[in-house]
C-alpha cells in the first residue's frame, strides 16, 4: 500500500529533431499541478531518453511528437528500453500530433497510452495514473 | 552615435502633431453625448449597463475589453488625414497600395505538403495547375533542424513534414520544369542558419539552368526569434549570433539577388506557440527595428534595407480584433519607418505581410468545422489587407494536409476572391467607430510591449535572457487554463461536444521510409563522387567566415557549389561559434 502512495515521477522529453514544444510546456504545468514530478530532458536522442529515464529513476517517460516519425522513433526508444532493462519497469506514454491509425501500433509497440490533440488535462493525468496503476499490477 | 531611447520616446519627440482637424464637430458631439446619456439611461437595461465593458476570451486573443456600442464618443478628436488618409498614401491604415485588390488580388501560397524531393516537384506542379500564383516549400524537419538525412537524429524524420534537401542537387529536383524566372516562390527557411545553408542551394540550383540571380523573386524567413525562441532542438547557437547571421543573410541577397525578400519577420510561429496577437507583433516589429539599427551600424541606407522587409502574421477567430490588428501594425511601422528611421521611400514604410489562418485555434473534433474556422480567419486577412495568404487545410490536427485538404484551402481563398466580391472596395471596414477605436487601442498595446522589450535591452537581450521565454509559458499555462475551465469556448470541444465525438475518415500520409532509404543512398554517392579536398577547403572557409566577420552566406555559396551537405555546414557553424544553452521555461 505504501508503494502506492509513492510520487509518480515522469522524464518529460521529445525526439532529436523535434520543433513545437508548447505540448511538452503545457503538459509539463499539468503533470506538476496533478503532484507528479517531473524531469524535463527536452530534445534528446532515444539513447539519451532510455539513459536519463534509468539515471532519474522515473516510474514514467512521456514523449511529445508532432513531427511525425512517432512508429520508427517510439520503436526504437522502446527496443533499447528493453534492452536497458527499463521497458517491463516504466510506463511509456506519447502525447502530440500522429494519424489515428498510430495510436494502435503504438500500443502494440508497448505505450501505455497515447494522446492526441485537444486531450484534456484531466484525460491526460488520468490516463497516466490508469497506465502506471495497471504496470504496478502486471509486474507485481 | 546610437540612439538609446525607446521607439516610444523617440515617435513622441518627432511626430509633432500638426494642426488638428477632428472629423466631428463639437456642437454635433455635445449633441449625440446628450442622445447617448438619454439613451443609456431610458432604454438600456440595468444587465447591460452593468455588462457595459466585456473581456473576450479567445485561442491566442488579446484580451482587449469591449464596449457595449461604439459611437463618435470613442473618438471624438479623430482626424481623418492623420488616422486614416486613403489607400497608399500616408500611414497607409488602409492598405499600402491605392487600389488594393483590384490592382492586383493578393498572393494564393498554399504549402507545398511533405514527400521526397520528386513528389513534392510534382506537388508544386499540382498546386500552380488549379491556380496557385506563388509557391511555399515546406521542408522536412531534419532540413528545417539542419540534419542530413543519413545523421542518427534525423532517423524516422525523413519527408515528414516537408521535403528533405541534403544538397544543391535535392533542389534541383524539387524545381525541375518549374518556372523559377516568373514564379515567386517561398522558402520556408525558418532560422538565420538554415537560411545561410539552404537558399545558397536554390542560387546554386538556379546557376545550373542558367537563371540569372537577378529574375529570382521569392521570399525566405531568415528570423533569430525562431531559431532560438521558437523552436525546440537538440543543439542552438547564441541569440547574438543568430542575430549576426540573419544580418549577414540580408546583407548577401540584398546585394547579389535583388529582387528577393531577405526576411519575413515571423510573428505566425511565435503566436501560435502560445502569445497573443499583442507580443506576435511587438516582437517582430522590434526584430525589425534592431536589423534596420544594424544594417544602418554596418554602413547601409534605410531604404535599401527596409525595401524588401516582409512580416508573416497569424489571424485568429476574434474577428474584428484580427482586422484591426493588420490595420494598426500597419500604422505603426509606417510611423516606426518614417520618423524613427527617416526612410524616403514609401516602400520602406510599408509593412507588407503573409498571412496564415490559425492552426492552433484548429481542431481534432469534428474536423470539418475547421473549414468554417478558416474561412472567418482568411476573411479577416482580407479585410484587414494582407500582400499573400495561406489557409490551413481542416485535417492540420491529423497530419501535414491531404491534396484533397490542401485544394479545399485553395478554393476557400478562391471564392472569396471572386465570389464573395469583398475585394472591390479597399479597407471597407475603415470607419466604423468599432474597428477605428480598436485599431487605435491595438496600435498603443503594441507600442506598450514594444517599449517594454526596449527597456529590457532590446529583442536580442530579451531572448538571450529568457525573459520572452518566460512571458510565453506564463502565456500558454493562462490559456490552457481557460480552455480547461471553458472560459474560451471551442465548439464541438469543450463547448457543444458531441456526446461522442467520432474519429472521422480521414486520409492521413503515412510515413514512408523509403524516401529516407533513398536520401542516405544519395548522400552515400554524393560523398564517395564528389570532391573532398574542395569540401574541406569550403568548410574551413565558412568557420573563418564565423570567427574573422566575413559574410557567412557567400561562404555558404561556396559550400553549396561544391555539394557540401546541410549537417556538414551545420556542424561547421556550431564548431566555430560554440553552443548555448536555451534558458527554462519554468
Amino acid at each position: 500500500m505504501a508503494n502506492q502512495k509513492k510520487i509518480v515521477r515522469v522524464l518529460l522529453a521529445q525526439f532529436p529533431l523535434e520543433t513545437h514544444t508548447k505540448g511538452m510546456i503545457t503538459v509539463a504545468g499539468l503533470l506538476r499541478d496533478a503532484g507528479m514530478e517531473v524531469v524535463l530532458l527536452g530534445n534528446a536522442r532515444p539513447e539519451e531518453i532510455v539513459t536519463a529515464a534509468a539515471q532519474e529513476d522515473v516510474d514514467v517517460i512521456a514523449i511529445s511528437s508532432y513531427c511525425g516519425g512517432e512508429l520508427v522513433l517510439g520503436g526504437k526508444l522502446l527496443e533499447l528500453a528493453q534492452e536497458e532493462g527499463i521497458k517491463d519497469r516504466a510506463v511509456f506514454v506519447l502525447g502530440g500530433l500522429f494519424p489515428p491509425a498510430s495510436a494502435a501500433k503504438l500500443a502494440e509497440l508497448g505505450f501505455g497510452a497515447t494522446f492526441p490533440p485537444s486531450s484534456s488535462g484531466e484525460e491526460i493525468v488520468s490516463g497516466i495514473k490508469r497506465a502506471v496503476a495497471a504496470r504496478k499490477r502486471s509486474s507485481s | 552615435m546610437s540612439d538609446q531611447r525607446t521607439t516610444r520616446e523617440i515617435l513622441e519627440e518627432r511626430m509633432a502633431p500638426g494642426e488638428p482637424v477632428p472629423l466631428y464637430n463639437p456642437a454635433a458631439l455635445e449633441k449625440i453625448k446628450g442622445e447617448f446619456d438619454r439613451w443609456l439611461k431610458s432604454i438600456v437595461t440595468e444587465p447591460d449597463r452593468k455588462n457595459w465593458s466585456v473581456t473576450p476570451h479567445s485561442i491566442l486573443g488579446s484580451e482587449l475589453s469591449r464596449e457595449l456600442i461604439y459611437s463618435p464618443l470613442d473618438n471624438p478628436e479623430f482626424d481623418y488625414l492623420e488616422r486614416l488618409a486613403f489607400s497608399g498614401q500616408e500611414p497607409y491604415t488602409r492598405g499600402i497600395h491605392p487600389s488594393m485588390y483590384r490592382g492586383r488580388t493578393f498572393t494564393i501560397r498554399q504549402l507545398s505538403g511533405a514527400g521526397s524531393p520528386e513528389y513534392i516537384n510534382k506537388r508544386l506542379k499540382m498546386l500552380l495547375e488549379h491556380g496557385a500564383t506563388g509557391l511555399n516549400l515546406a521542408l522536412d524537419v531534419a532540413t528545417v533542424q539542419m540534419f542530413d538525412s543519413d545523421e542518427p537524429e534525423a532517423l524516422g524524420q525523413v519527408g515528414t513534414v516537408g521535403v528533405p534537401i541534403d544538397c544543391a542537387g535535392d533542389m534541383a529536383v524539387v524545381f525541375k520544369d518549374i518556372p523559377i524566372d516568373r514564379i515567386s516562390v517561398s522558402i520556408v527557411t525558418h532560422y538565420p542558419r538554415n537560411t545561410a545553408i539552404v537558399f545558397p542551394m536554390y542560387l546554386v540550383m538556379a546557376e545550373g539552368r542558367g537563371t540569372p540571380w537577378e529574375k529570382l523573386a521569392g521570399s525566405v524567413q531568415n528570423d533569430f526569434i525562431m531559431e532560438n525562441l521558437v523552436r525546440g532542438a537538440c543543439e542552438y547557437i547564441s541569440p547574438r549570433d543568430a542575430f549576426r547571421i540573419q544580418c549577414d543573410n540580408i546583407e548577401f541577397i540584398r546585394k547579389h539577388v535583388p529582387r528577393w525578400n531577405y526576411v519575413t519577420l515571423n510573428g505566425y510561429n511565435l503566436r501560435e506557440f502560445g502569445t497573443s496577437g499583442i507580443t506576435e507583433m511587438a516582437v517582430a516589429v522590434a526584430n525589425g527595428i534592431e536589423i534596420i539599427k544594424e544594417m544602418t551600424r554596418r554602413g547601409h541606407d534605410v531604404d535599401s534595407v527596409a525595401a524588401r522587409l516582409a512580416f508573416f502574421w497569424s489571424l485568429a477567430s476574434d474577428f474584428f480584433e484580427e482586422v484591426a490588428r493588420l490595420r494598426a501594425v500597419r500604422r505603426l511601422w509606417y510611423r516606426i519607418m518614417k520618423y524613427r528611421f527617416g526612410a524616403q521611400s514609401p516602400r520602406s514604410m510599408w509593412m507588407r505581410c503573409h498571412v496564415q489562418t490559425s492552426g492552433s485555434s484548429l481542431t481534432r473534433e469534428e474536423p470539418m468545422n475547421n473549414v468554417i474556422r478558416a474561412a472567418y480567419q482568411a476573411l479577416a486577412a482580407i479585410l484587414g489587407g494582407c500582400q499573400s495568404l495561406h489557409v490551413d487545410s481542416y485535417d492540420e490536427a491529423y497530419s501535414v494536409p491531404s491534396e484533397e485538404a490542401s485544394v479545399l484551402a485553395l478554393r476557400t481563398q478562391q471564392i472569396i476572391e471572386a465570389e464573395s466580391q469583398v475585394t472591390q472596395v479597399v479597407d471597407p471596414l475603415g470607419g466604423s467607430f468599432y474597428i477605428e477605436t480598436l485599431t487605435d487601442q491595438i496600435e498603443e498595446m503594441i507600442l506598450d510591449e514594444l517599449d517594454e522589450i526596449e527597456r529590457r535591452g532590446g529583442i536580442v537581450e530579451v531572448v538571450a535572457s529568457g525573459w520572452l521565454h518566460r512571458r510565453i509559458a506564463g502565456y500558454i499555462e493562462r490559456q490552457h487554463k481557460m480552455v480547461a475551465d471553458g472560459d474560451i469556448k471551442v465548439v464541438g470541444g469543450n463547448y457543444f461536444r458531441a456526446a461522442e465525438p467520432k474519429i472521422p475518415d480521414i486520409w492521413v500520409h503515412q510515413y514512408d521510409d523509403s524516401v529516407g532509404q533513398r536520401m542516405r543512398a544519395k548522400l552515400t554517392s554524393l560523398r564517395r563522387r564528389r570532391d573532398q579536398g574542395q569540401v574541406t577547403k569550403c568548410l574551413d572557409g565558412l568557420k573563418t567566415a564565423c570567427q574573422k566577420g566575413g559574410n557567412v552566406m557567400a561562404a555558404c555559396v561556396d559550400c553549396a557549389r561544391a555539394d557540401v551537405t546541410e549537417g556538414e555546414m551545420r556542424r561547421a557553424f556550431v564548431d566555430a561559434l560554440g553552443r548555448w544553452s536555451a534558458p527554462s521555461y519554468m
